[in-house]
């Protein structure tokens, strides 16, 4: 208890006042509580906010992801410290589901961590209400490093002209199959560069031949369809706006219907499973379907989870419609008492030989091109090696960045996978499901 | 403590005066309760930080453009916006309310019929009757846990214990949680499945039930299934009605399920969005906490008005009787 309290509330009871005595100790009661409980509420809100005296700094770090990734993680952090004796850290780690959900609650508390993991879908959110800040001014002045980044990438994460986020390595779309079972068959495998056309019939090929869907339905998955987008010309968002009609999602869902009407796809209950963003729920590794769409450098953990051997080549279509998409980036609060230091962090993770090879390729390819040569040689993991060469080689064929997703996208991606569903489960027309789709889409972005 | 004693002392006093002018002891009173309210303090502060505070803010936050990212400083009033969108222009939220309405009026009234009907086979004295009653019992305990919603998940997959269990009868099952058509169903039957707590209340309230009654009702003849329906239902109706009410606020509230079921979307295609994972949705993923806490305060007042109802009809149904009065 607080001592302020103490001395009223243990003050003895007078005998001479007995019918007084309760209401007043009562208000001194309450006039104490009155002072106490603000004072119990303030001593606990108070933190050592600014560095003390000593230079001593307390960073907050917050990402997401499994144990293989903290570890790494508080390894490269821990060296920093080692450099840097005066930075210590306040390292903060969860599951992907339910991280943004905690970091909107930080910052809602007015807590938010100094340092932290941020993806496409809120990178706009968050720079939108100006609650990262804007590095800029770091990459002018030299503090933050980015000559070493492609410039694609590094624009991936400039949002209405500010410097959001930094990112912390590299993915693209990967298709993912399922080589023994195409090989044991004596079917060919996919290349980069067929045709959508070209891709459903072999699917119904492997569907013929195996009994096992070629191909997993993408059209509630929003990274196909962009990458489909930008094939007709189009885009996902166009400054503020939507960068695509209703009658390009009539054709994307169109597509589809065409190729579960042939059997090149499996069923919309199985659909729906491979639907999870979950590494161990993809068709290609539950043996649902031959091929699963997801990103370049979650092979290797696909591969975690199958004996199969498995092979990666770009989505159909022309491959300059893929870019080098920011996996996750590195943001900084715009409140926080330590950015400098913050950024100092990030251009360490980014561009330190040690830190980069200690954090390897999980947050997808490293940024820094000359790291990512060296980190890249040293990789023995056949699937990693696998990813990082197909990568590399789409590399060479990427196209320019889009622009960040816009406010609303998060929204936009669940839209999508509810109408594609719904005409999946015969439950409306394409060109009923896309007009739905638009309406919805234009309501979310407002 | 030095207040403990002072109320009591105070309310002997009153009635060992008598002849106290009435002033006095009206101010004994107003002091007992003034310290009734100390005593209290604890829980008060609780109730006002906890719930009470962050639920006026909340009723402000649905009249603002608030997205938890802005600091509520800055939030905008924007009058009955929330309200207007939510009734004329949100598609999704009617969609959940059906989806709500749906859930509750089919798995409430099943619950508590299974309830009762178990509670009145676990009734009799035979051996081994507390075990199956602290089986029965088990569900509900695990009742909202995550993991449950997991098992359940898994046995009620496409490949899962369940259609595996069908398979043994040569019956193909269904899949029953990515079906938009079963999904919800399967809900459903879960919510049912964990009836152990009323059961345990209907359980209580037939051990209230007089002997005599039934010894009275045997005596003049009466079937045993007239026996349930003119002794058994009137005297259990209190309990039936507290059962009704709680079952049906908690059956509007089901969260946990759904949201493990289709990863936090209400998926497949929003066939299990429940009002509070829309809520939760438009909160959290979407951002637009003002919007949620104005659905959040029609849900508050949509079920205050639905058990209003139950107590006004109460008096028609629930047969409060001790025998005395």
């Amino acid at each position: 208890m607080h001592p302020a309290t103490s001395p009223t509330a243990g003050t003895p009871a007078e005998p001479h006042h007995r019918t007084l005595a309760p209401r007043r100790r009562f208000l001194r009661g309450l006039v104490a509580a009155a002072v106490a409980v603000p004072l119990m509420f303030g001593a606990a809100a108070c933190g050592d906010d600014d560095a003390g005296a000593d230079g001593q700094v307390k960073l907050s770090v917050f990402w997401w992801g499994g144990e293989a990734r903290a570890k790494l993680t508080e390894d490269a952090l821990a060296l920093y410290t080692k450099k840097h004796p005066n930075v210590t850290f306040e390292k903060t780690w969860q599951a992907n589901q339910g991280y943004f959900d905690k970091l909107a609650t930080l910052t809602a508390g007015g807590n938010p961590p100094d340092l932290f993991q941020i993806d496409d879908n809120y990178l706009s959110e968050y720079a939108g209400r100006s609650t990262v800040l804007d590095l800029k001014s770091y990459q002018d002045s030299g503090k933050l490093d980015v000559s070493k980044f492609p410039k694609s990438l590094l624009e991936y994460g400039v949002v209405d002209g500010k410097l959001a986020g930094v990112a912390s390595g590299e993915n693209t779309q990967g298709l993912v199959y399922n080589k023994t079972l195409l090989t044991s068959n004596g079917l060919a495998e996919p290349t980069t560069g067929q045709s959508w056309e070209e891709h459903i019939a072999w699917a119904e090929q492997v569907a013929r031949k195996t009994k096992i869907p070629g191909t997993q339905d993408p059209s509630a998955d929003y990274k196909a369809f962009w990458v489909w987008l930008r094939q007709q010309g189009k885009d996902l968002y166009n400054g503020k706006d939507l960068g695509f009609t209703a009658e390009d999602v009539t054709k994307w869902f169109e597509l589809w219907k065409g190729a579960r009407d042939r059997g090149a796809t499996p069923t919309p209950d199985v659909i729906h499973e491979g639907n999870a963003s979950d590494v161990t729920k993809q068709l290609v590794v539950t043996g649902k379907a031959a091929t699963s769409w997801v990103w370049v450098n979650q092979m290797p953990d696909l591969k975690k989870n199958t004996k199969d051997e498995l092979g990666v080549v770009a989505y159909p279509g022309d491959p300059s419609a893929q870019w080098a998409r920011a996996s996750m980036y590195w943001s900084v609060f715009k409140s926080s008492k330590h950015r400098d230091t913050a950024v100092d962090v990030i251009n360490f993770l980014a561009n330190d030989p040690e830190a980069a090879a200690l954090l390897g390729t999980d947050r997808g390819l490293p940024s820094n091109m000359d790291l990512r040569a060296k980190v890249s040689e040293s990789v023995t993991d056949p699937a990693m090696k696998q990813s990082i060469q197909v990568e590399s080689e789409l590399a060479q064929k990427f196209g320019q960045s889009p622009q960040v997703p816009i406010k609303g996208h998060s929204k936009v991606k669940s839209e999508l996978i509810k109408a594609a569903e719904n005409v999946q489960y015969k439950r409306a027309s394409p060109a009923q499901a896309a007009e739905q789709f638009i309406t919805a889409c234009k309501s979310a972005i407002a | 403590m030095a207040l403990t004693t002072a109320p009591g002392r105070t309310g002997r006093t009153g009635s060992a005066r008598p002849h106290a002018n009435r002033r006095r002891v009206g101010r004994d009173r107003h002091a007992e309760g003034l310290a009734g309210y100390v005593f209290l303090s604890p829980w008060l502060i609780g109730l006002m930080g906890v719930t009470a505070i962050p639920m006026l803010l909340s009723l402000w936050l649905s009249f603002t453009n608030y997205d938890i990212l802005t600091p509520l400083s800055e939030v905008q009033w924007v009058g009955l916006a929330n309200y207007e969108r939510m009734f004329t222009a949100d598609p999704s939220y009617w969609h959940a309310v059906r989806v709500t309405l749906t859930f509750a009026l089919v798995a409430v009234p099943l619950k508590l019929a299974a309830a009762l009907g178990v509670a009145l086979l676990l009734n009799k004295a035979w051996r081994g009757v507390g075990l199956f009653r602290a089986l029965f019992y088990l569900p509900s305990l695990l009742g909202g846990s995550v993991a449950l919603a997991i098992v359940w998940v898994n046995m009620f997959n496409r490949d899962g214990a369940f259609n595996s269990f069908l398979a043994l009868f040569g019956i193909e099952g269904l899949p029953w949680v990515s079906d938009p058509d079963w999904a919800l169903q399967t809900l459903m039957v879960l919510a049912i499945w964990q009836f152990g707590a009323p059961m345990v209340i209907f359980l209580a309230g037939l051990k209230q039930v007089p002997t005599e009654l039934y010894e009275a009702a045997s005596v003049d003849g009466a079937s045993r299934w007239s026996q349930f329906w003119h002794v058994t239902l009137p005297m259990l109706s209190p309990v039936i009605f507290f059962n009704l009410v709680l079952e049906t606020i908690n059956g509007f509230q089901g969260f946990t399920a759904a949201f493990v079921l289709s990863n936090g979307t209400g998926g497949p295609v929003d066939s299990t969005l429940m009002y509070t994972l829309k809520l939760y949705i438009s909160g959290f993923t979407d951002l637009e906490m003002g919007y949620a806490s104005a659905m959040a305060w029609v849900f508050l007042i949509a079920i205050g008005l639905i058990t209003a109802i139950f107590f006004s009809t109460g008096r028609f149904w629930v047969h409060y009787s001790d025998g005395e009065k």
